[in-house]
């Protein structure tokens, strides 16, 4: 700052310098050089004209506000895009009755097949049941599916080259990656195993038999990809990974809050633990899953993404429970060279107002 | 080291002596300084409690357990925008008459008022869109708005209609009968107090949350808002306290002491509360923190609050309703808008709603990115705020050394620039939680940093608009500059929905943790941010406007105080301002010499 501008900056100076010369008199009317003069006691020039123009302008401000506002939150049932690859279902609102729809043409012209599905199309949705995928579909995005509470089953039609489902579970065509697995799938199985009602752990007739039916999924043998958010919220208490699974990707299995046992399955039997042929485990993966109690890191991983199993142990009554160990079939110097881990990947719990990580059981056997 | 002890021993004295009387010249005994720093402190606490509870996005309560469209909240802001003008010019004119009004004027506002709330409460139980063809454009069309349909529409509006009937009758009830008998600060405290507790209660525990239907939540949800949104529970005791002495010095020094104290203890509050909330299985999503710990935490505010409110002091007499000077609605309309430089903080803040909409990035990198709870989370937090207070002491030093349009233009760069870094950080750094997290505290403390004196510069600004008004109008006019909200309103409600469409494309709905995906996340928090961040740089210019500086100031001052001894004939019109500060009683005034003070 120059010194010039310091001595401009100096207000006690200012307000000491200036003295004006006010006429008696002209105190109310006395104009200051540089502004506007006071206008006291009198009404302003063309009151008349301004208050129509005053009230007018903000008639219609209001009224094209309204206007554009009600248009931009108004959204179509179902909204497509034209792009590059062809036609896109991009956004379904659900006017509040429909729960079940085919995604297959564009505003149901037939010359305008939809090849792919948005990211969030059906965000939200708390009235679908089933959704049916066209022929015509080519791409689907892993969160196109995402928080529809309700949706039971996705079907896909028989002649589509790219997706075919399992007794509405989501795959690739090749049976390479499970996709979605609906977050209500089990209420479809409770009917079909001819359940009325939906059991809790604490109720009466929960037993092996319901989780059999109802909580339980064999991930097919061919799987080696659990997509993205693939059985998040899902109500699942079993699941059985096959031998050969090599990536658990983002969120996968985020909040599926009553996961108790995690399954590998193969020629050689069945074993308590993620698969030896597993490399990738993504971010959040196992977020939340506080019904687990044990986890084993197979030796094949080489990946594990920031807060993969975070909140899966929690503090009660003075115990750790959930995951309250970590084990891995490493040896603490090979897990270090090996796996790329993320911050935080492991789960921590409440100690003395503060977090504490659990610990991890390097060279560990893998339970039988 | 002795003359600091005679000044403690002195100082103790001085407490001692004057403990329950005041000493001579002064008004409030320091037994009242007590007082009013466990009210203004409980007061601020269980009023900065409950902002866990609101209709909003931002709400737990709202979006973990309501799962209410992010949307919706927009849309129902369109369907009250407009009747909104009309309960402002009303409670305008109450308002201004503080409840006194003529007979016949104050009877027709009852009556109105009175069928408001009848017609709201008929839209809210019956069905007015039964009287529409329900397969026609317009039922249709309301029909596909994001978490409401034609009914529910009527029951949001009738819902407005009759808060606002009641509120208003209520309004010149209570300004008519309690204003006289505890004053302009405390009545509504009073009034408010347990109605409130008890919505706080009803709002933990009654289960509408479970309403499966999201429609039916929706209006279910803003009807219960609005009822508890009935009872405010504002910090009007440091209202009151700012105002408690008619010496100008000892407000002050009220002011700067146990007002300054008081938020001392709301800070505290600030950080218990994360910590009791990191204690609950479920953290921030855990019902426990609304059934239990927010209306137990509230209650004991209030409880300590009106203990002590009782006994602080309004001690400023008000000048008589009927001398009050009425100026007409038009005058002042065209009064305020003839001041160039309220146009300058209006184009300012028109500017700024880019950023309306936006969800608080901060916390959800403190929740989302970096997981934090308990008391980690407080002391963070606590550690970002607090950054803002060391460069208070260097206010005064800047204040002098750079012009306001300086201060405002760098204000707005530095946030560009913060922003900036954050972005930055979050798109190459957003795996690497814990360094991205590293550079985005230090960007937020600078933030922080560089945000007090540009406040404190801007509170300044406001008080010399104010002169300015003074001279242009003989009036500060201060009601009348709602009316630039007026035409910005229309504009900003637009503008302000520019963001949730995005976010709602971006997958940000009623569940928030979709914040928990890496992708989503970055583009929910970033791109609002680089809109703001172009909203910062425009606001660059409508300062570069601002030539209102300290030579026009003192010549305004000059004008008052030549007013001043023309209309009193006491001041010689060459004394100096301390004169005027002194003898001013208007809270006015003394935000004047205080600003005065820090400046000089």
């Amino acid at each position: 700052m120059s010194k010039k501008n310091k001595e401009k900056r100096d207000t006690t100076a200012v307000y000491n310098e200036i003295k004006l010369d006010i006429p008696k008199g002209e105190e109310w009317t006395y104009q200051i050089e540089g502004l506007k003069a006071p206008l006291i006691g009198k009404s302003v020039e063309n009151a008349k004209m301004k208050k129509v123009l005053v009230v007018i302008t903000l008639l219609i401000a209001i009224a094209l506000s309204i206007f554009f506002s009600v248009r931009a939150v108004h959204s179509d049932t179902y909204t497509f895009e034209q792009l590059e690859s062809g036609w896109q279902f991009s956004k379904f609102s659900n006017p509040g009755d429909i729960t079940e729809i085919t995604i297959d043409f564009a505003e149901g012209d037939k010359t305008k097949p939809i090849s792919s599905i948005r990211e969030y199309a059906f965000n939200c949705d708390d009235k679908l049941t089933s959704i049916t995928i066209g022929k015509s579909v080519e791409q689907i995005d892993g969160k196109s599916f995402y928080s529809v509470w309700n949706l039971r089953n996705i079907y896909v039609d028989k002649e589509n080259a790219f997706y075919c489902d399992v007794d509405g579970v989501l795959y690739n065509k090749d049976m390479t990656e499970v996709i979605c697995y609906p977050i209500d799938h089990d209420a479809y199985l409770r009917e079909k195993a001819g359940y009325e009602e939906e059991l809790w752990r604490d109720s009466e007739g929960y037993d092996d038999a319901y989780i059999e039916a109802v909580q339980t999924y064999r991930i097919p043998e061919t799987v080696v990809k659990v997509g993205e958010l693939c059985f998040n919220y899902t109500n699942l208490a079993v699941i059985y990974l096959p031998e050969g699974l090599e990536r658990i990707e983002t969120l996968a299995f985020f909040k599926a809050e009553n996961l108790k046992d995690i399954i590998t399955y193969g020629p050689g039997g069945e074993y308590k633990s993620l698969p030896e042929t597993l490399k990738y485990i993504g971010s959040d993966a196992f977020t939340r899953n506080q019904q687990l109690t044990y986890m084993f890191i197979p030796a094949s991983v080489e990946f594990i993404g920031h807060h993969a199993f975070w909140d899966t142990a929690y503090k009660e009554d003075g115990e750790v429970k959930g995951v309250a160990v970590m084990n891995a079939a490493l040896s603490e110097e090979e897990f270090k060279a090996k796996v790329e881990a993320g911050d935080h990947w492991l789960p921590s719990y409440d100690y003395k107002l503060l977090k504490k990580t659990i610990d991890v059981n390097y060279s560990a056997a893998r339970e039988k | 080291m002795a003359d600091i002890k005679n000044k403690a021993v002195g100082f103790f004295h001085e407490v001692k002596d004057h403990w329950k009387k005041p000493a001579e010249g002064k008004y409030v005994p320091y037994r009242e300084y007590k007082d009013i720093f466990l009210a203004v402190g409980f007061n601020y606490s269980g009023n900065k409690t409950l902002e866990y509870i609101v209709f909003a996005a931002s709400c737990y309560l709202m979006m973990y357990h309501y799962k209410l469209p992010y949307l919706t909240f927009s849309v129902i802001n369109i369907i009250n925008m407009p009747l909104n003008y009309i309960w402002t010019m009303m409670t305008w004119y109450i308002a201004d008459n503080l409840g006194f009004m003529p007979k016949k004027n104050e009877r027709k506002f009852y009556a109105v008022y009175m069928l408001l709330i009848v017609i709201g409460v008929a839209m809210i139980i019956f069905d007015p869109s039964m009287l529409f063809n329900q397969n026609g454009r317009f039922v249709t069309y309301i029909n596909s708005l994001e978490g409401i349909n034609c009914s529910s529409a009527f029951k949001i509006l009738g819902t407005h209609i009759l808060w606002n009937g009641w509120f208003g009758a209520r309004n010149i009830f209570w300004r008519k009968k309690l204003v006289p008998k505890y004053g302009r600060y405390k009545y509504s405290l009073y009034c408010n107090a347990i109605p409130k507790c008890i919505m706080v209660i009803l709002i933990g525990w009654v289960p509408f949350y479970n309403i499966p239907d999201v429609i039916t939540r929706v209006w279910v949800a803003n009807l219960m808002f609005a009822i508890y949104n009935l009872f405010p529970f504002d910090n009007s005791l440091e209202m009151c306290a700012q105002n408690i002495s008619p010496n100008v010095r000892e407000r002050i020094w009220v002011r700067t002491i146990p007002i300054k104290l008081s938020h001392f203890l709301n800070s505290i509050v600030a950080i218990l509360m994360p910590v009791f909330i990191g204690m609950l299985r479920y953290k921030w999503e855990d019902i426990n923190l609304f059934k239990y710990i927010i209306p137990g935490f509230f209650t004991f505010c209030v409880i300590v609050t009106m203990v002590f409110a009782g006994r602080i002091k309004e001690r400023i007499p008000q000048p008589p309703i009927e001398k009050k000077v009425n100026i007409s609605f038009w005058d002042g309309m065209f009064g305020v808008m003839r001041n160039k430089y309220k146009w300058v903080n209006t184009i300012v803040g028109l500017i700024d709603s880019l950023g309306n909409g936006m969800l608080p990035f901060a916390t959800i990198l403190y929740l989302y990115t970096f997981r934090l709870s308990g008391l980690i989370y407080s002391l963070l937090v606590a550690l970002v705020s607090f950054a803002g207070t060391p460069p208070d002491f260097f206010a005064p030093y800047f204040l002098k050394r750079f012009s306001y349009k300086q201060l405002m233009i760098f204000f707005q760069l530095s946030r560009a620039i913060g922003n900036a870094v954050i972005v930055l950080a979050l798109v190459f750094l957003g795996d690497r939680v814990n360094l991205c997290g590293t550079v985005c505290v230090i960007t937020l403390i600078f933030m922080e940093m560089t945000k007090t004196i540009p406040v404190t510069a801007g509170h300044d600004m406001d008080i010399r608009i104010n002169d300015y008004q003074m001279y242009l109008s003989g009036e500060r006019l201060e009601n009348f500059s709602g009316v630039f909200g007026w035409f910005t309103g229309p504009i900003t409600s637009f503008v302000g929905l520019i963001i949730p469409i995005m976010l709602l494309k971006y997958g940000f709905n009623s569940n928030w943790e979709v914040l928990f995906v890496d992708s989503s996340r970055i583009k929910i928090i970033v791109i609002p941010i680089i809109i703001d961040i172009i909203g910062y740089v425009l606001m660059t210019i409508p300062y570069i406007f601002w030539d209102y500086d300290d030579e026009k100031q003192a010549k305004v001052m000059e004008v008052l105080k030549a007013r001043e001894a023309a209309t009193n004939g006491s001041l010689d019109g060459s004394s100096g301002g301390e004169d005027l500060q002194q003898d001013e009683e208007t809270p006015e005034a003394a935000e004047y010499a205080e600003s005065e003070a820090v400046t000089q």
